[in-house]
């Protein structure tokens, strides 16, 4: 068989984790009905939140959408299977192929929960469509870091409640951020600052893409 | 002896701090009166913190380029100090905005993007210690070590700067160093930042012999 | 042991942030200077008097006790390690 070009052996790997995950649907149903019920609960709760509370909530229920989403992914893998991909690609392609599949994933997870949250808890935003692209980038950055966090913690005898403990200090000062850059979407006026909070966003997201890949190869090492 | 003049260098600078720290008249700045010269002793612990920190990630990068286990005792030793001096400087913290901003947690966003820090760095001493495989630790928690250094900075030196803080020398408030027109908060503060910094690599030394002769057997083996 | 204790810190400054992170830095302006003369108490006197030197001093004191409480964490587990050989 002739080396194939990154490029190829990364979409390869994405296209297994999306056939994967559409065979195995209940894992996807799983989360569907997780984002479901958790928005249902605030509702029952609180009904309709005002805007800073509806902000905070729909970050809350990202967080642990997030977390849930992206845990398995790593989680899922056997160990022989994990040694198997390890003989066939390089770590580098294994790690970029997780964080693209994990971003899809994280991507489809947020518009869900976007949708769940108006549905249930009204729609305080002036600037929806802002709102849906914040929510995206926020997914993306989330998807990202946890990615990682997963694959250590997956090291660590699969300890689940470990990734909490590593992963809420680490997505805090994330989390402000977006909980801040969305802030402008329930308002007319721009707030001051707002160019440098996303620049701020995109280079914690480039640092941790690109510590992701240089450091997932050691981390692979047996 | 030859090896050891900075560990005098150390007590020495730091017994000019005490002294100095109390003699040297300091300018008036917002409601601190006298309690400004706790700037000598709050300021130096964010110092030796931050270096612990570095001398920590260098350490795990070294590790995770050598497979030295050395380094790693050495990383987990700096960041155990490291998280002394950042818990002490919280405490000081605490204490002297409870007398000038009228409350012990105050919702300053210093105050909480360090406490968000110190977290992060407990978590990577509670990652330690859930390993058993001893290389396997070094080298899951030096990458740890990696990202949480690669966070520290965004969140305690560009956020707090991009909001308004309580803390002098932000957008609001005076700042120590415009006021400190004759010089003299300076020339103590330097080498309180100096002497409070050999100080902590001094207990860092400690604990990394200590952790040394600990796995002895294993690193020698 | 030492495993509770930096548990329990780690849980006592994710409560500290959560509850931080609820408000914004406007009020807290605000609710530091409603506050200010308004605490009573033999403690909060102490500190106050002879223009707020003691709170100088307290600093001192705690970092003075931290520096000693880890020492002597360090000398204990040197201690054991010594009975052990």
């Amino acid at each position: 068989m002739p080396v194939k070009s990154p490029i190829s052996q990364i979409y390869a790997l994405v296209r297994k984790d999306l056939l994967l995950e559409w065979r195995q649907r209940h894992a996807l149903f799983g989360i569907l009905l997780y984002v479901f019920s958790t928005v249902f609960v605030i509702n029952l709760m609180v009904r309709e939140p005002e805007e800073r509370m509806w902000n905070a909530m729909f970050w809350v229920v990202q967080l642990f959408v997030c977390v849930n989403a992206v845990a398995k992914s790593f989680l899922q893998e056997s160990r022989g299977r994990l040694l198997y991909f390890y003989s066939l690609v390089h770590p580098r392609y294994f790690i970029a192929a997780k964080l693209i599949y994990n971003v899809l994933l994280m991507m489809l997870f947020s518009s869900v929960t976007l949708v769940c949250c108006i549905l249930f808890l009204g729609n305080p935003l002036l600037k929806p469509w802002y709102f849906l692209g914040v929510v995206l980038l926020g997914g993306v950055s989330l998807s990202l870091l946890f990615t990682m966090l997963a694959a250590i913690a997956a090291q660590a005898s699969q300890n689940a409640a470990l990734m909490a403990i590593m992963g809420f200090p680490l997505i805090m000062p994330i989390l402000i951020l977006l909980n801040n850059i969305s802030q402008s979407a329930f308002s007319p006026v721009v707030q001051p600052g707002l160019g440098g909070m996303f620049i701020m966003l995109a280079g914690m997201d480039v640092l941790i893409i690109a510590l992701a890949l240089i450091l997932f190869p050691f981390l692979w090492k047996e | 002896m030859a090896k050891n003049w900075w560990k005098i260098l150390s007590v020495l600078l730091l017994l000019y701090v005490i002294i100095g720290g109390f003699m040297v008249p300091v300018p008036v700045i917002g409601n601190n009166q006298q309690a400004a010269r706790s700037i000598f002793f709050h300021l130096p612990m964010w110092m030796a913190m931050y270096t612990l920190l570095t001398i920590s990630v260098v350490n795990s990068v070294w590790y995770l380029a050598t497979n030295d286990l050395r380094r790693d005792v050495r990383a987990s030793s700096a960041a155990s100090v490291g998280v002394l001096f950042g818990v002490m400087g919280f405490l000081t913290g605490m204490l002297w905005a409870t007398y000038t901003w009228g409350g012990t947690i105050v919702n300053d966003p210093k105050q909480m993007t360090t406490a968000i820090a110190l977290a992060i760095y407990m978590a990577y001493l509670v990652l330690r210690m859930s390993f058993t495989d001893i290389d396997k630790r070094a080298r899951v928690s030096a990458i740890y070590n990696v990202f949480a250094f690669a966070l520290l900075i965004p969140l305690t030196y560009i956020i707090p700067r991009t909001v308004d803080s309580l803390h002098p020398g932000s957008a609001s408030s005076p700042g120590f160093s415009d006021k400190d027109t004759a010089g003299t908060i300076k020339m103590v503060l330097w080498p309180a930042f100096l002497g409070f910094t050999l100080l902590g690599i001094w207990i860092y030394t400690l604990r990394n012999r200590y952790k040394r002769l600990a796995l002895k057997n294993i690193i020698h083996g | 042991m030492v495993n509770r204790i930096s548990v329990s810190f780690f849980a006592l400054m994710l409560l500290f942030v959560s509850t931080a992170l609820g408000q914004d830095t406007a009020s807290a302006v605000q609710q530091a200077a409603g506050q200010q003369n308004t605490e009573t108490g033999a403690v909060n006197e102490f500190f106050r008097s002879n223009s707020k030197i003691y709170v100088a001093m307290g600093i001192l004191v705690i970092i003075f006790s931290c520096i000693t409480i880890y020492l002597v964490r360090l000398d204990r587990k040197i201690t054991k390690l010594e009975k052990e050989k």
